[in-house]
C-alpha cells in the first residue's frame, strides 16, 4: 500500500467567484440574519437648560469630547465607549414635550457613574474649578465614590474601584 | 460576517466547487455555510470569525450532504462495492485529474473519506471524527475507497 500516490490527489483552495446572482441574493440573506450591528457604546441621554454651559463643563472637567452639535438643543458627547446626548426640553424627538404637556427636565437622583483612578485628586482639581459636589467622597462596596453636578443639576458619579471590585472582564 | 463575506466567498465557494464537482450543489452548500456562520456569531460562540473556520464549516455542511446523499442510497437498496482484502496496488505515479474524476463515482462514504483525507489533507484520526465514526472502521473504509477508487481509475485510462 503506497498512500502516498494518493496525496497527489491534494486540493488546495483556489478561490472561484461564484455568480453575482447568487452572492448578491446570498448577501441579503445574511444580512437579514445577522440583523442590526451591535455596538459597543453605551448611551445615555441628559436633560439640560444650558447647552452650551453643559457641552463646556463635560468636556473641561470630565473629559468628554464633543462629537455633534447639529442644533441649539441638541449635543452628542463621548468618553471613552460611553456616548452622552444632551438635550434641550421641549425640543425635537427624544426632548419632546408629551401631548399632556409634560415637559422633560434635569435632575433626579439616576447618573452617570465614571471611574477615575485617583479619585481625592480628581475631587480637588475639580472643587478648584468651583464644580459642585453634592456629597463628600464616600466609601461604598468595592469603591470610593463622590456626586457632582452639572451646571443643570444633574447627577455624575465619580468613583476610584478598591479591593473586591468587579466589572464584566471584556472579550 | 457581512465584514469578510466579499473576501470569504471565493474561498468557501472554491473550496465546495472542486469537491462536488457541480455549481448548483456548490452554491446550497455556500449558501448552508454562511448561514449557519451567521447563527453561530449571533450567538457568540466564535472568538475569531476567519476564512479558516468557515471552511472548516463548509467541510462540515459537504460531509452531512454525502451522508443525507448515502441515507437516499441506501434507501434506494444501492448496494457498496465490498473491496475489503483487495489489494492496493498504487503506483507511485497518479494522474490528479483522471483520479479526481474516478473520486465523482464513488459512493458518497468512500468518496466523503477520500476527499477529507487526500483532497483536504486531514489525519486519519480527524476523518474519523468528521464522519462520526471509529478509528478502525474509518481505516476500513479508507482501505476499501482507495481499492474501489483503484478499479475506477484502472477503467477510466490511468496507468
Amino acid at each position: 500500500m503506497t498512500p502516498d500516490a494518493l496525496d497527489a490527489l491534494r486540493l488546495p483552495i483556489v478561490p472561484v467567484v461564484p455568480r453575482q446572482e447568487f452572492a448578491a441574493a446570498l448577501l441579503r440573506r445574511i444580512e437579514e440574519r445577522a440583523g442590526p450591528v451591535v455596538r459597543q457604546t453605551a448611551t445615555v441621554r441628559y436633560f439640560v437648560t444650558d447647552l452650551d454651559a453643559a457641552v463646556a463643563f463635560y468636556c473641561r472637567n470630565l473629559d468628554f469630547d464633543e462629537e455633534l452639535r447639529p442644533s441649539p438643543v441638541f449635543a452628542m458627547l463621548y468618553r471613552g465607549d460611553l456616548r452622552l446626548l444632551l438635550s434641550v426640553p421641549g425640543g425635537q424627538g427624544g426632548a419632546h414635550t408629551l401631548p399632556d404637556g409634560t415637559v422633560p427636565e434635569p435632575g433626579g437622583w439616576n447618573r452617570i457613574s465614571l471611574e477615575v483612578a485617583d479619585l481625592v485628586a480628581t475631587v480637588d482639581a475639580l472643587r478648584e474649578r468651583r464644580v459642585r459636589f453634592r456629597t463628600d467622597v464616600v466609601t461604598g462596596v468595592a469603591v470610593r465614590q463622590i456626586l457632582l453636578e452639572d451646571p443643570s443639576g444633574n447627577l455624575v458619579e465619580l468613583f476610584e474601584p478598591r479591593a473586591g471590585y468587579h466589572e464584566r472582564p471584556r472579550g | 460576517m457581512v465584514a469578510i463575506y466579499h473576501l470569504a466567498l471565493p474561498q468557501v465557494y472554491g473550496y465546495l466547487l472542486p469537491r462536488c464537482g457541480n455549481a448548483a450543489l456548490a452554491e446550497d452548500l455556500t449558501a448552508e455555510t454562511f448561514v449557519a456562520a451567521v447563527g453561530a456569531t449571533r450567538k457568540g460562540l466564535v472568538p475569531n470569525v476567519n476564512v479558516a473556520w468557515l471552511v472548516g464549516i463548509a467541510r462540515h455542511k459537504l460531509v452531512d450532504y454525502w451522508r443525507r446523499a448515502a441515507r437516499e442510497q441506501r434507501s434506494l437498496a444501492l448496494v457498496e462495492n465490498d473491496s475489503e482484502g483487495v489489494a492496493d496496488p498504487w503506483e507511485e505515479w497518479l494522474d490528479a485529474e483522471v483520479a479526481h474524476a474516478a473520486l465523482s463515482r464513488l459512493p458518497p462514504p468512500q468518496r466523503a473519506a477520500l476527499t477529507l483525507r487526500y483532497l483536504d489533507g486531514l489525519p486519519v484520526a480527524d476523518v474519523a471524527s468528521h464522519l462520526g465514526r471509529s478509528l478502525r472502521a474509518t481505516e476500513t473504509l479508507l482501505a476499501r475507497a482507495r481499492a474501489a477508487l483503484r478499479r475506477i481509475y484502472v477503467e477510466e485510462g490511468g496507468p
